[in-house]
């Protein structure tokens, strides 16, 4: 076990913590941070897209927040009708490439009578990414609401009404889960690209991508990337210090019969008539809005016909990432429940260090270092697009694998290991089966943001190998409004169908539990 | 003969001491009771002998051969011959109770047949013979109790470790199977390691008891003494 996992750990951070450190070597070694010191770091303008990026960012973590952690209590905790819909209906943008809001969103705007440049700037980057990112703290919500002990919240209800008990039981008891949600909330937007550049709202990822693809200076990308790395580091950090202990491992989860829930009584109609409204807002309107604009099934044919093999390449893609991705996951999460060697356990700080990089970090980073002669094999190929998946999203499998394992008895292997059975057999006959709910899950999670995602792909797609989402950003700038909606619509659709139907395995599962 | 034996044995987790200087001698075929109050360090014994954990000085030896010695594992759990029913039982949910019962002979490629007819026995010794084919979660608490002690009897081990496998059950019951296991005992001949916290069962099972009292020191640490 001891050299397995350690060789598997070694391949996983020469894979992917590697290319990122050689580049920031590279990056003080060049010269590059001493001479354009003053440009890059203290000019008005560098002042600027750090003053754009943190208050995107920030604004986009409060509001958030603010409405998704109520709405993941409605949602998780109460009676109210038709959650299970409710919840998926929340979840939709999240699924989809970000843009694709916008574009929904500026469409909507376009045929109420409004100009086109009314969602652009702060407040449409920040009504969009709150679309987007709503579903994060909503469902991380939800979830930690399972992992408090139902006696905890009876010896509350024995003195005390529900909201009494809401507010100085379970929020604190979930407050880690809280903090955990608003700091992903918080890095996905400060890394976000493809939103800024469509609302022409200047952020520091906006700036690396744009020296990189338009000017090609590397050394000024990789530098302007540098202040990204540090945040990054900073919430790397804190969240090992402060939130990991209580977020990455679960000791209790209720099931539905252990689970306590709110009887809201007459309240339900008016908070009914809120969450249709704001699923209204986050989802129905904007998909109207493309189906609409997309016009007849004519546009979506001639769509589909123009851009079917970026179609099928998307969903290659994010097959074969998915299963490596979840290959690699379940092993940093085995060997982070078992630290079968010393500095196992900083394994989980690299991958959460590498997901919190922005998209067109970690692509340049991996160009960086897959760009020579010998390695050919890789940066002209599929290759270095998957080893950039595994660098930004092994954080979720793995962590998605560790809390699934943490929540199987050690017994269970211990039972096994007295019965003669190796590790690998323990792991087959055992680990895997048990915790394959979770596999599965893991799997469907990395799928989906490897289908929507664009901030790498843009970057390290081989020449004519494109994904449909890459081709539909690279089109807005010049393709007509109808044919990029219909594209949209149908990047919708190829997500959205499966996704719906995982999301119905689910809660069936759930309730047949 | 000796089946198990602790010479010296000391084991800290972080500054609370668990177990210092501590020596035992458990003979073949006796029936010893760990009895104790909860957190007072009887479960590690026994992880201890299973080879779970290893003491940090001392030996601990089966069938007088060293298992473990000065914090390492000399011998895997799954090659000392000890087969143990867990607290939680640790019955795997996947498998029906066939599975649970006939794991260990099928990692060790015993033919199906084979393999087949030894659970049978096994689950007819334990009084559930035609249960083979149900899902451990269809049965009773004592029901699920005699699938783990069939799984940990199956490969007939010559020490068997029970970490309160009867704690969760009704008191009616848990003394039926306390004495059901003597029996099975005295038929099938393992050296038996039973912990326990409830005196009724300790009375029931042993022919030797060691107690373990817990104090807690001017230090905060705590530390068991063996009677």
């Amino acid at each position: 076990m001891r050299l397995f996992t350690g060789v598997i750990a070694i391949l996983f951070l020469g894979l992917t913590l590697l290319p990122v450190g050689a580049m920031v070597w590279q990056t003080f070694a060049s010269g590059t941070i001493a001479l354009h010191f003053d440009e890059l770091f203290l000019s008005a303008q560098a002042w600027k897209l750090l003053r754009h990026t943190i208050l995107l960012a920030t604004l986009v973590t409060l509001l958030t927040t603010l409405v998704g952690v109520p709405l993941g209590i409605l949602m998780g905790k109460t009676d109210l009708p038709l959650r299970p819909l409710f919840v998926f209906l929340f979840l939709v943008p999240l699924l989809l490439p970000p843009y694709i809001v916008a574009v929904a969103w500026n469409d909507l705007l376009i045929m109420a009578g409004f100009g086109s440049g009314t969602l652009s700037g702060l407040g449409g980057s920040l009504f969009v990414l709150f679309c987007v990112y709503l579903s994060v703290p909503t469902l991380m919500t939800i979830l930690f609401l399972r992992t408090v002990p139902p006696s905890l919240e009876e010896a509350g209800r024995l003195c005390a009404p529900w909201p009494s008990v809401l507010r100085y039981v379970t929020l604190p008891m979930i407050l880690p889960g809280i903090l955990l949600s608003a700091m992903i909330v918080f890095l996905l937007s400060l890394g976000e690209l493809s939103v800024p550049i469509y609302l022409h709202y200047e952020v520091y990822a906006v700036e690396s991508f744009t020296q990189f693809t338009a000017f090609y200076r590397f050394d000024t990308a990789t530098a302007t990337a540098l202040p990204l790395i540090l945040v990054a580091l900073v919430m790397t950090m804190a969240e090992n210090r402060f939130l990991k202990k209580r977020t990455a491992t679960f000791r209790h989860f209720a099931g539905s019969d252990t689970f306590l829930r709110i009887s809201l009584g007459f309240k339900r109609y008016p908070l009914f008539l809120a969450a249709a409204f704001l699923a209204g807002v986050v989802t129905i309107l904007p998909m109207t809005a493309l189906a609409m604009e997309a016009g007849d099934f004519q546009h979506l044919a001639e769509a589909f016909l123009a851009s079917h093999d970026a179609l099928l390449r998307s969903l290659l893609y994010a097959a074969a990432g998915a299963t490596l991705l979840t290959f690699f996951g379940f092993l940093l999460g085995y060997t982070l429940l078992k630290r079968p060697f010393r500095c196992a356990g900083a394994l989980d700080p690299v991958a959460i260090f590498l997901f919190t990089l922005p998209g067109t970090v970690v692509a340049i980073a991996m160009i960086f270092f897959w760009n020579r002669p010998f390695a050919q094999i890789v940066y002209a190929t599929p290759l270095i697009v998957l080893l950039g998946y595994l660098a930004k999203y092994s954080a979720l499998t793995g962590r998605i694998s560790l809390a699934r394992l943490s929540m199987i008895p050690a017994s269970m292997e211990e039972a096994a290991q007295m019965a003669g059975a190796d590790w690998s057999q323990r792991l087959r006959h055992i680990l895997l089966p048990l915790a394959a709910d979770a596999i599965a899950g893991a799997w469907v999670v990395a799928y989906l943001f490897i289908l929507r995602d664009v901030d790498l792909t843009i970057l390290l797609y081989p020449p004519g190998e494109d994904t449909l989402p890459v081709r539909i950003f690279t089109m807005m700038a010049n393709g007509s409004p109808e044919l990029v909606a219909s594209l949209c619509l149908i990047m919708a659709t190829v997500t959205l169908l499966p996704a719906a139907a995982a999301w119905g395995v689910f809660v069936r599962k759930r309730r047949r539990k | 003969m000796t089946m198990v034996a602790f010479e010296n044995v000391t084991l800290r987790y972080g500054e609370r001491v668990i177990l210092e200087n501590f020596s035992l001698q458990v003979k073949k075929r006796e029936r010893l009771v760990i009895f104790g109050p909860s957190g007072s360090g009887k479960t590690t014994i026994l992880r201890m002998v299973a080879g779970f954990v290893a003491p940090e000085r001392g030996t601990v030896s089966i069938a007088e051969r060293p298992v473990s010695a000065d914090g390492r594992i000399l011998v895997p759990p799954e090659k000392r011959g000890v087969g143990m029913v867990f607290q939680d039982l640790a019955l795997w949910p996947h498998m029906s109770v066939e599975e649970n019962v006939g794991f260990g002979l099928m990692v060790r490629k015993v033919p199906k047949t084979e393999r087949k007819r030894r659970v049978e026995e096994i689950l007819e010794l334990v009084g559930l013979k035609g249960f083979g084919s149900k899902n451990p979660s269809d049965l009773s608490g004592g029901e699920q109790q005699r699938v783990a002690l069939a799984r940990a009897l199956i490969l007939e081990p010559d020490v068997l470790l029970m970490d309160e496998p009867l704690s969760s059950l009704d008191r009616p019951l848990a003394e039926h199977l306390a004495h059901e296991i003597v029996r099975l005992q005295k038929r099938v001949g393992f050296t038996l390691l039973y912990v326990t916290h409830l005196e009724e069962e300790a009375a029931i099972i042993g022919t030797r008891r060691l107690t373990i009292r817990k104090h807690t020191s001017s230090s905060q640490t705590s530390r068991p003494e063996i009677f």
